[in-house]
């Protein structure tokens, strides 16, 4: 890898299995949870497949619903998390608050190779024949009666994910309020590591509540417990109360980080400041704090008197609000702007602002308890979260992907191919989900493997599309790949960004990130001129 | 609403049609939203595309009045449709006092549905024509999701609870006001769980009271009812299609081979087959996915009876 290609090489096991350095466990997670999202991949291929005619029979039913399960897993809790807490707020967060790493950086290796373990026991399900096949909400009693070791990987893998997210989040917590450098105040922080700080506390308060859920599971089916085991005095509802007072806040564990991300590239390539830095920064505690209180919209029809629904309706609801607001704000950035379209660029702008618009709107359909009667449990729910999810973190992942390319590797990567990658990536994800919603009002049921033949072209364009996101992915991965060994040579801040790792850190960064510890006195978003000598910012900060 | 209703089924209750015009309405707001959204963005996105490489932007960080404005409208509009909805939401819940109740369990992977009179059918719900009904939901083993698209609703079947919901239907739009497998299973419950559907029908107030009478009389062994009762098709067909069990067509004769050895099915086999499946499990399928059914003599010979007719 080119970040040290230029320093004598010691050896691969020393470089790498060993580093404490924050740089390295960032790539790491990135480039391991590229190979796991490989996978995810090609299960919902798979998965489309299945479903490209009503009445398919390329998996037997029980492997359709292995694949829908590893699916989900592998997407959410190896590729987004990971790829946005794990791969870009290791690599980011300490340089862009001018530190030289993380609080604790061997904890910090730790929780990569927590990381990779609890992938791997996925995966080693596959070798012993037992995949589980529970979903990736695992729901008892159908997932404690469920046969063969599966849930027994599942759940061990979950667990060791989540040790890991705890172990990441205390250290981006300590890191981030200790370690900034002179002048770098709360104020000033990049938006992205504001980002990263609230999510932060959202996986420190969350995971324990995903932890004794699945375990409870374990020790019913292994240890004769009866948390769930209803003639025994259990409740198959609590399970779904802990599960989601984890899963939903996990929802802006997958956004709050993209939404930073954004914040970043719009100023950038727009030439102006971000408009509203402070609506920006401090919606995010809002959303991180309300989305502990709207759980069971998840559980709208699962067995509570529908009015007990009410409160988590009207929660659902305010949450929208700091959202729209960020959205209004990077709209507003647009505003005036000079842009320039590079791939980041077009990621963030068409791309998440595009795609997750669509997606939150959808999620206020799903907010409504009487509406929610009957699309819970429907495709229109897939399409939903597919938009903000797919449409939103992966979308940003992309965009950040391309972004910092040039610092991580030093080089630069192809434009050209970059936006083909990202015309049909857009072109494809719509294609595959916008369907889905019809499909789902129409009474087509999540987690099935057939379906009525009236729905056989709604549901062969969301095959087609599923396809033609495969063809984009690879491009964009081969792109990155062959730019990597062949790409031009990057200068140290190609985009004219203002954050510490373009202005202070070398493409790629030294070992310690900066020569001499930076001093900050301003936002990092300083772009823009005036019109004709006059302010029109009435919080009067000038350029 | 037009637009919106076009990929929603059959609205045959005035439930139904009530949260349709709430679904209306979210989605015209929406739809606003969406236009605004997209809109303002492909235009900034063209109208400020940068035409020289040095250029900046203008230098505003940001417009207290206009935040307030965009944080406030979206923020009365969503506590609006909230307000909308948890009126309707009551509506839905309470049932009227003057109901017919039915009893409706889930198992993997088949409906059951006991009529007041003590009447059960399996695979078919038949309903009176504007009476109010009342669902009282159950499961036998593990969460089933009861859901008929045509109502709006949908409620968990969950193991140890009782759930509830209530309609008063209208009639279908086709001759026989029937629609076959619109009874859905709408949460994942295993291997079957698509095939966990059941029919349909509304029937005049008189004819449905004759017709669940004459249901309480029919005999406990009939093929059929044994069949259905014991949720039997869910993995085996009659026509020839692939399900997680062998198909019935033609089965009766036919040469398998079990545990290595090749048998011919007769009358003997099948009766094992059907009270200890995993001493019998033929190639191609995995013992441990059928459970054994411990059926009277009368009811095993009629099913019997039955596969053999299955040329
Ligand atoms: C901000 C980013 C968001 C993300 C990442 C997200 C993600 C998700 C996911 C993963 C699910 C599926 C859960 C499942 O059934 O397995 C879901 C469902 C849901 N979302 Fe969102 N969501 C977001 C925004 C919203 C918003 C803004 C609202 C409401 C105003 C909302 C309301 C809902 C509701 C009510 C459900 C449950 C629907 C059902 O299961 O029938 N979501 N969301
Ligand atoms: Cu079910």
């Amino acid at each position: 890898m080119a970040a040290t290609g230029d320093v004598k090489r010691k050896s691969f096991f020393r470089d790498w299995i060993l580093t404490v350095d924050h740089k390295k466990i960032g790539i790491m997670y990135a480039l391991t949870s590229i190979i796991f999202f490989f996978f995810g991949g090609l299960a919902a291929i798979l998965i489309r497949t299945q479903l490209a005619m009503p009445d398919t029979q390329v998996l037997e039913p029980q492997q359709f619903n292995q694949a829908f399960t590893v699916h989900g897993t592998i997407m959410i809790f190896l590729w987004i998390i990971p790829m946005l807490t794990g791969a870009f707020g290791n690599y980011l967060v300490p340089i862009m608050i001018g530190a030289h790493d993380m609080a604790f950086p061997r904890m910090n290796a730790l929780s990569y190779w927590l990381f990779l373990l609890g992938g791997l026991v996925l995966f080693a399900s596959f070798f012993v024949g037992a995949v589980p096949d529970v979903g990736w909400t695992a729901y008892p009693p159908y997932s404690i009666e469920s046969q063969g070791a599966g849930l027994d990987f599942w759940v061990t893998a979950v667990h060791i994910l989540g040790l890991s997210s705890i172990l990441a989040a205390i250290n981006f917590i300590v890191t981030t309020w200790n370690m900034r450098t002179e002048g770098m105040t709360f104020n000033r922080m990049p938006l992205f590591v504001w980002a990263n700080l609230v999510t932060s506390f959202i996986q420190l308060f969350g995971t324990p509540a995903l932890a004794g859920a699945v375990t409870t599971l374990l020790l019913d089916r292994h240890f004769g417990t009866v948390f769930y085991n209803v003639a025994e005095g259990g409740d198959p509802m609590m399970y779904q109360h802990l599960f989601w007072f984890y899963s939903h806040p996990a929802v802006y564990v997958m956004i709050i980080p993209a939404m930073g991300i954004v914040s970043e590239i719009l100023p950038v390539f727009a030439r102006k400041p971000i408009f509203g830095y402070k609506a920006i920064a401090y919606s995010s505690i809002m959303i991180g704090f309300l989305g502990f209180m709207v759980w069971a919209h998840h559980m709208f029809v699962a067995g509570m008197q529908m009015s007990e629904g009410i409160p988590f309706m009207i929660t659902s609801m305010i949450i929208a609000v700091p959202t729209s607001i960020k959205i209004f704000n990077w709209l507003a950035t647009l505003w005036g702007g000079q842009i320039k379209f590079t791939t980041p660029m077009l990621f963030v702008s068409l791309g998440f602002l595009g795609l997750f618009t669509i997606g939150g709107l959808g999620g206020i359909m799903l907010g409504a308890v009487p509406v929610d009667l009957h699309l819970h449990d429907t495709y229109f729910v897939i399409a939903h979260f597919h938009y903000v999810i797919l449409g939103g973190s992966m979308t940003a992942i992309l965009a950040g992907m391309f972004y910092w390319f040039p610092k991580v590797t030093g080089r630069m990567y192809n434009e050209k191919f970059g936006q083909v990658g990202f015309w049909l990536y857009f072109i494809a994800t719509n294609l595959t989900f916008f369907p889905m919603h019809f499909i789902g009002m129409a009474g087509m049921p999540r987690r099935v493997f057939f379906y009525q033949p009236e729905l056989t072209t709604l549901n062969q364009l969301a095959t087609l599309g599923s396809y033609l996101m495969g063809v984009a992915a690879l491009l964009l991965f081969i792109n990155l790949a062959y730019s990597l060994f062949k790409g031009e040579k990057a200068s140290q801040n190609p985009f004219g960004a203002q954050t510490l790792e373009w202005t202070h850190a070398s493409s790629p960064p030294t070992e310690f990130n900066f020569e001499a510890m930076p001093v900050v006195t301003a936002d990092p978003y300083q772009f823009g001129e005036q019109k004709d000598g006059k302010s029109l910012d009435d919080d009067g900060v000038t350029a | 609403m037009g637009l919106s209703n076009f990929y929603l089924p059959e609205a045959i209750t005035q439930t139904a049609k009530d949260i349709d015009g709430l679904f209306g309405m979210i989605f015209w707001i929406s739809l606003v939203a969406f236009i605004l959204v997209e809109a303002l963005l492909v235009i900034f996105l063209i109208r400020y595309k940068r035409k020289h490489p040095d250029k900046q932007g203008l230098a505003i960080h940001g417009n207290t009045k206009a935040e307030v404005i965009w944080t406030m409208i979206p923020a009365l509009i969503l506590v609006g449709i909230g307000i909308y909805s948890s009126g309707m939401v009551y509506t839905i819940q309470e049932p009227p006092t003057d109901v017919y109740e039915i009893k409706v369990t889930g198992m993997k992977w088949a409906w059951e549905f006991e009529y007041p009179n003590g009447a059960k059918t399996y695979g078919e719900l038949r309903i009176p024509e504007n009476e109010n009904v009342l669902f009282k939901i159950y499961s036998k083993d593990v969460i089933h999701s009861f859901w008929i698209p045509e109502f709006r609703v949908k409620q968990d079947a969950v193991p140890g609870r009782e759930t509830r919901f209530w309609v008063k239907a209208e009639t279908f739009n086709n001759a026989e006001n029937k629609y076959e497998k619109r009874i859905i299973c709408a949460e994942y419950c295993g291997n079957q769980h698509s095939n966990m559907l059941a029919d349909l029908q509304i029937m005049p107030a008189d004819e449905f009271t004759a017709w669940v009478d004459k249901e309480l009389t029919r005999p406990k062994t009939d093929a059929q009812y044994v069949i259905q009762s014991n949720g039997c098709t869910s993995c085996h067909t009659i026509d020839g299609g692939k399900s997680a069990g062998p198909t019935w067509k033609g089965l009766f004769g036919k040469k398998q081979i079990v545990n290595g050895q090749e048998v011919t099915v007769d009358e003997k086999y099948l009766e094992e087959a059907i009270m200890t499946p995993d001493a019998k499990t033929p190639e191609g399928f995995n013992s441990g996915m059928m459970p054994a059914f411990q059926l009277e003599p009368d009811a095993m010979k009629n099913v019997v009876e039955y596969i053999k007719s299955l040329k």
